[in-house]
């Protein structure tokens, strides 16, 4: 039982890194981005090659949060910004774009799924009934910090509280003189980074190959919409939901597993069109 | 301070505002009269960098900013404060506060918020809640603190009696007179009630259709007749 939950929590924290990409993104551009879950499949790829390089776990990982960041950075600056004032949808163009270009460039290399090692080995770890596996643990643990981290960005720092007043209204903050370019740049690096950390988390379990992100990519959208599309921490806690009640019901009532997330879509949008979390208009007058 | 020469602005072919000549000076109230669709606010967008002109220029201080960035102008001090007030709800009022004060740094800040604590001491109680709870009034006041923490030497503001009783309107524009005297701050106000900004107001111009019909002090417009009846709630209005 309580095994269940814990796997169920610990698929959850990869949807929930995922849908918090997605759910920023959006809130504060008004870019529904595609390209989320593929491009932290491109990341996994490279940490693959630097992994097989003998480079060690730990600075794969930061070197893939880094680069993940310097995407972002490249994306906002480099395309984002180009496009921004002639067509909105063009944006989002992009983002499915660099799907295919990520997959592209790494069916090239990845024609089989290749296994992906995990970032500690060792059997599971047992408490009486309860079997923990190492890398769930260590999936829930990082995500948790990050979540942490990353709320204390959106809520202590300049910046952070900026970009959240972006999403409120872009064009009070613009007349406050906030500089808004330089905002959607932190934004995309912290969701690209985010994908980078995601992918390298959920590859063991999966493996890798040019599409093993897409479902992951569905399910934290479902998260998400779960979550009220534009709260963070609505899609942390959706992701987390998502992943646990699934988990119950893939064990329980196997046959509608792969259903299960696309019909508690349709329920959430009929019955709670808000999410979870959705910001309800609490303005007085 | 403000020289506003010969502006048009339009948005794509159609021209919005003509000819537009305007001047204000440190300490001063300068109201922008004129009925729906006059074209106020969107001057006030303009002087803010939101839009940009056609043609003609505006300076401050003898530096030339149209066509400047936002974030720009308001570090040259023009602070503009948006009708419908555009507060971020779901902020904190001390946030809310702070971002108002984005690029300055956090000496000025502390001295900034002392100073808005001072003027509106109802937002010092509710520095912790959200926004978006606060009354109409209060978040006025908000949205007028806010912009004074980027300590402007000039405000723009755009119907900051929109939706308020009366008896708070006056409070506000009592403070708004006050601060213009104890900052040295000019104020180019926008305002539907012109016999509330008239009284506050040392000169104003009133805006038909895009141009300026009519300029002068207060008490001159006060007394025009043509302003009385279109404005001022005269017989054949």
């Amino acid at each position: 039982m309580f095994s269940l939950f814990f796997r169920g929590l610990a698929t959850g924290s990869i949807y929930s890194l995922t849908a918090m990409g997605i759910v920023l993104i959006l809130s504060t551009t008004n870019v529904m981005n595609f390209s989320q879950g593929d491009m932290g499949m491109f990341l996994t790829f490279i940490a693959f090659i630097l992994l097989m390089a003998k480079i060690p776990y730990l600075v794969t990982i930061i070197i893939i949060i880094l680069m993940g960041i310097f995407l972002g950075f490249l994306l906002e600056k480099g395309l984002m910004s180009k496009v921004r004032k002639t067509s909105h949808i063009g944006m989002v163009m992009i983002t499915l774009a660099l799907t295919m270009i990520f997959e592209g460039i790494v069916g090239i290399f990845v024609k089989t799924p290749t296994l992906f090692p995990p970032a500690i080995s060792g059997g599971p770890i047992i408490f009486g009934t309860i079997i923990m596996d190492r890398q769930d643990l260590l999936s829930l643990a990082i995500s948790l910090a990050v979540v942490i981290i990353l709320f204390l960005a959106l809520y202590r720092t300049k910046i952070g509280i900026a970009s959240r007043s972006l999403a409120e209204d872009e064009y009070a903050a613009k007349l406050l003189g906030i500089p808004v370019k330089n905002i959607y740049i932190f934004i995309w690096a912290i969701a690209f980074g985010l994908a980078g950390l995601a992918g390298i988390i959920v590859a063991p379990r999966l493996s890798l190959e040019p599409t093993f992100m897409l479902v992951i990519q569905l399910k934290a959208f479902i998260a998400a919409v779960l979550g009220g599309m534009n709260s963070v921490l609505g899609a942390v806690v959706g992701g987390l939901l998502l992943g646990v009640v699934e988990n119950f019901v893939s064990f329980y009532i196997p046959q509608i597993k792969d259903s299960f997330s696309l019909i508690l879509v349709v329920l959430v949008l009929l019955f709670l069109p808000q999410g979870l979390f959705g910001k309800r208009e609490t303005r007085r007058a | 301070m403000l020289k506003i020469k010969n502006l048009h602005v339009g948005y794509g072919p159609i021209e919005v505002l003509h000819e537009i000549s305007i001047e204000a000076e440190a300490s001063e109230v300068v109201a922008i009269l004129g009925s729906n669709g006059a074209g106020k606010s969107t001057l006030l967008k303009t002087i803010s960098g939101i839009l940009t002109p056609t043609k003609g220029s505006i300076s401050i201080e003898d530096i030339v900013i149209n066509g400047s960035e936002p974030s720009k102008i308001v570090k040259m001090g023009i602070v503009h404060v948006p009708e419908g007030r555009h507060i971020f709800p779901g902020l904190t009022v001390k946030d809310n506060l702070l971002l108002g004060g984005y690029f300055r740094n956090t000496e000025d800040n502390k001295k900034n918020m002392e100073f808005v604590m001072s003027t509106f001491p109802i937002l010092k109680d509710r520095l912790n809640e959200r926004a978006g709870m606060l009354s109409g009034g209060e978040q006025q006041m908000l949205a007028l603190g806010r912009g004074l923490m980027g300590n402007p030497k000039l405000l723009l503001l755009d119907e900051p009696s929109l939706g308020l009783a009366p008896k708070i309107t006056s409070e506000i524009f009592q403070i708004i007179l006050d601060l213009t005297k104890q900052k040295e701050m000019g104020v180019l106000l926008v305002e539907q009630n012109a016999k509330k900004a008239l009284e506050i107001s040392d000169r104003g111009y009133v805006l038909v259709n895009g141009k300026i019909a009519l300029s002068g002090s207060s008490d001159e417009l006060k007394n025009n007749p043509e302003v009385q009846k279109l404005y001022l709630g005269g017989k054949n209005v």
